[in-house]
C-alpha cells in the first residue's frame, strides 16, 4: 500500500472547474453543471465507468476540501463509551441545508385556546408571572412547597386546634371535622380543573 | 384509511404520538413493496437499494397488486400504516421493463411520483466482492449535470435521491464517517424536445492519501466504486400540485433564527451595541447652578418671597448641609454653605 501512497503524494489536491461548481454543505452533496460530452458517457463507449469516476472524484476532492475548511470541533468521548477508553472525535460544523425538500408531514397545528385563554384576551388580562413552587414559611423559618407532598396548602389538616366560623357556609357542616373540610375543598378544585380540561380539549377538535 | 382510535395505554399512546407532525421531523423512512409482475433483478435492485437506505427502511416480500399511476390509494395506506414516506414499488412489464416506481408522501398522501427503469447496463453489490460501504453512515452526493438545476424532471430526480439517501440532518459530521459517495450524472447535456438522457447511479467508497500539496490538513481523494451501478430510464412522472407542494415547503417559524438587532461585531471579535435614545428636550438641560437662576428669583416675582427666602438661608446655615431649600434640583450643599473653593472642585 506504501507505494500507492507514495504515487499519490505528489498528485494535486486542487481542481480546475469551468463553471464552479455549488455546494450544499448541509446535505454533504456538490453540484456540478458543467458541460457533460454525450459521447464520453454513452454505453458504448469502454472508458465511460472511468471517465464517470473521475468526474466524481473531482467533484469529491473539491467538497472535501470545503468540508475540511469548515470549523472544526474535538471531543473525547470516554464516559459514555463501552470500552472505557477515550477516544477524541473530530467533528465538523455543517451549515443549515439549502436545497428545499419537502416535509414529511403538515406543520404541527398550533395548539388551540383555552376557554380561560379565550376570556383573558378578550378582557386583556395579562398571564400571572411565575413565582415558583417554594414559598417561606414564616413559622417554621424554612421554605415549603405551595402544595404536593408537605405543602403549604396542607397546613390545616394537621392543626390540633382550628378556627370555624360562626355561620357553617353549608347546613350539616358544623357536624364535620373542618380538617377535612379543607381536604375536600382541595379534592373539589382539582375536580373542577379536570373537568375544565375534558372540555378545552374537546372544544379543540 | 386506518380507522383512527383513542389509544387504550400508555404505550399505544407513545405510539401514536411518535407518528404525530412535528416541527422538527425525523428522518424519512423508505418502504420497499415487491410489485405484481416483479423480476430477480428488481428484487436484487431493491435488495442493494435498500442496503444503502439501511437502518431507516422495511422491505415488503410478498407481491401486491398496485398501478401507481391508476390508482396509488394501496400505497397511501402502506404509507400511513408503516409510517413512511419513502416508497419505492418495483414492477416489470413489456412495456416497461425492470421499473422502479419511487414515491414520495406528504402527510400520508402521494407527494409526487417518478419512474425509473434499470437499463441494461446494472451491477449490484454482490458482482463488485469489495469492500462495501459501512451501515448507517450518511453518504455524500455528487450531481453531474446542468440539467439538475434546469430541467423540472431531473430537478425532480435530484430532490428525490438527496431526500432518499441523506438520512439524519445534523449540524455536526464526524470526519471518519465520510467513506462513501453517491454520484448521480445526467447522460450527456440535451436540447428541448429530444428524448431525455439516461440518468447514472454509482456509489463510490472514498480512500484518501496524504498529498505533498495539501499539506496536513487536505488529502488528495481517490474513489473505488462498490456499487450498485444503475442506469436508469426516466419514465411517467407525477408532480405535485401546487398547493401542496407550497404546504410541504413550508418552514417553521419557531426554527428560524431570529434576527439579532443593534448588536454588531468587527473584525477584530468586539462587540458593539447601538442604543436608541428618546429625542432629547434641551429645554430641561441641567445648566450650571447658580443661586440667582432660580425661578423664585424671576423679576416679575413679588418682593415678600424673596425676604423669606432670606430668612430660610439663614436658618440653613445653622443647621449644616442636610437641610433642603424646597426645590427639586438644588440641595443646600450646593449653596455656598462651604468655603468657594469647594464648589469649583466640584
Amino acid at each position: 500500500m506504501s507505494s500507492v501512497g507514495e504515487e499519490k503524494k505528489s498528485l494535486p489536491v486542487t481542481v480546475e472547474k469551468a463553471i464552479p461548481v455549488t455546494y450544499d454543505l448541509g446535505n454533504l452533496a456538490v453540484f456540478d453543471s458543467n458541460i457533460l460530452d454525450r459521447n464520453d458517457l454513452d454505453s458504448s463507449n469502454g472508458k465511460r465507468e472511468s471517465h464517470i469516476r473521475d468526474l466524481t472524484r473531482d467533484n469529491v476532492q473539491l467538497m472535501i476540501n470545503q468540508i475540511l475548511s469548515l470549523p472544526m470541533k474535538n471531543t473525547t468521548e470516554g464516559a459514555g463509551s463501552s470500552t472505557g477508553q477515550s477516544a477524541s472525535m473530530t467533528l465538523v460544523r455543517l451549515p443549515d441545508p439549502i436545497t428545499e425538500l419537502p416535509r414529511e408531514k403538515p406543520l404541527p397545528k398550533p395548539k388551540a385556546p383555552t376557554k380561560w385563554e379565550q376570556f383573558a384576551a378578550k378582557k386583556g388580562i395579562k398571564p400571572k408571572e411565575k413565582s415558583g413552587k417554594m414559598i417561606y414559611d414564616e413559622e417554621a423559618g424554612q421554605w415549603v412547597p405551595k402544595w404536593g407532598f408537605n405543602g403549604a396548602n396542607k397546613k390545616l389538616d394537621s392543626q390540633w386546634l382550628v378556627e370555624v366560623d360562626d355561620q357553617p357556609k353549608k347546613a350539616g357542616d358544623e357536624l364535620i371535622d373542618p380538617r377535612t373540610l379543607s381536604r375536600a375543598d382541595r379534592k373539589k378544585i382539582i375536580k373542577k380543573n379536570e373537568l375544565q380540561h375534558k372540555r378545552n380539549l374537546k372544544g379543540a377538535k | 384509511m386506518i380507522r383512527t382510535v383513542k389509544p387504550k395505554n400508555a404505550r399505544a399512546k407513545r405510539a401514536l404520538d411518535k407518528k404525530e407532525p412535528k416541527l422538527t421531523e425525523n428522518t424519512k423512512q423508505a418502504l420497499f413493496v415487491t410489485g405484481k409482475s416483479s423480476s430477480q433483478v428488481l428484487h436484487d435492485a431493491m435488495v442493494d437499494l435498500s442496503a444503502l437506505k439501511k437502518p431507516d427502511m422495511k422491505r415488503f416480500n410478498k407481491k401486491n397488486e398496485i398501478r401507481p399511476f391508476e390508482d396509488a390509494e394501496p400505497l397511501e395506506f402502506f404509507s400511513e400504516k408503516n409510517d413512511t414516506s419513502l416508497l419505492v414499488l418495483s414492477t416489470s412489464s413489456k412495456k416497461r421493463k425492470n421499473n422502479l416506481t419511487f414515491v414520495r408522501t406528504f402527510g400520508h398522501k402521494i407527494y409526487d411520483m417518478i419512474e425509473l427503469q434499470i437499463a441494461e447496463n446494472y451491477k449490484f453489490l454482490s458482482d463488485f466482492k469489495k469492500q462495501t460501504f459501512a451501515l448507517g453512515l450518511k453518504p455524500m452526493f455528487s450531481f453531474q449535470g446542468a440539467a439538475f438545476d434546469t430541467h423540472p424532471v431531473y430537478k425532480h430526480v435530484k430532490s428525490l435521491f438527496l431526500d432518499f439517501f441523506r438520512g439524519t440532518v445534523s449540524d455536526l459530521q464526524d470526519v471518519a464517517g465520510l467513506q462513501h459517495v453517491i454520484s448521480v450524472t445526467v447522460q450527456g447535456d440535451f436540447e428541448d424536445g429530444e428524448p431525455l438522457p439516461n440518468v447514472l447511479f454509482r456509489v463510490y467508497k472514498l480512500k484518501t492519501y496524504r498529498s505533498e500539496q495539501g499539506g496536513p490538513k487536505l488529502p488528495r481523494v481517490e474513489l473505488e466504486e462498490v456499487g450498485p451501478r444503475f442506469d436508469f430510464k426516466i419514465g411517467r412522472i407525477r408532480t405535485p400540485s401546487p398547493e401542496m407542494e407550497k404546504e410541504a415547503l413550508k418552514r417553521a417559524k419557531q426554527l428560524e433564527p431570529k434576527t439579532v438587532k443593534n448588536i454588531t461585531a468587527d473584525g477584530m471579535g468586539d462587540k458593539f451595541g447601538t442604543i436608541h435614545m428618546g429625542k432629547q428636550d434641551l429645554g430641561k438641560l441641567q445648566t450650571r447652578k447658580m443661586k440667582g437662576l432660580k425661578a423664585k428669583f424671576d423679576q416679575n416675582n413679588v418682593d415678600s418671597e424673596t425676604e423669606e427666602y432670606l430668612e430660610d438661608a439663614e436658618e440653613g446655615i445653622q443647621n449644616g448641609a442636610e437641610e433642603s431649600y424646597g426645590e427639586d434640583f438644588v440641595t443646600a450643599t450646593d449653596i455656598d454653605v462651604g468655603p468657594p473653593a469647594k464648589r469649583m472642585k466640584k
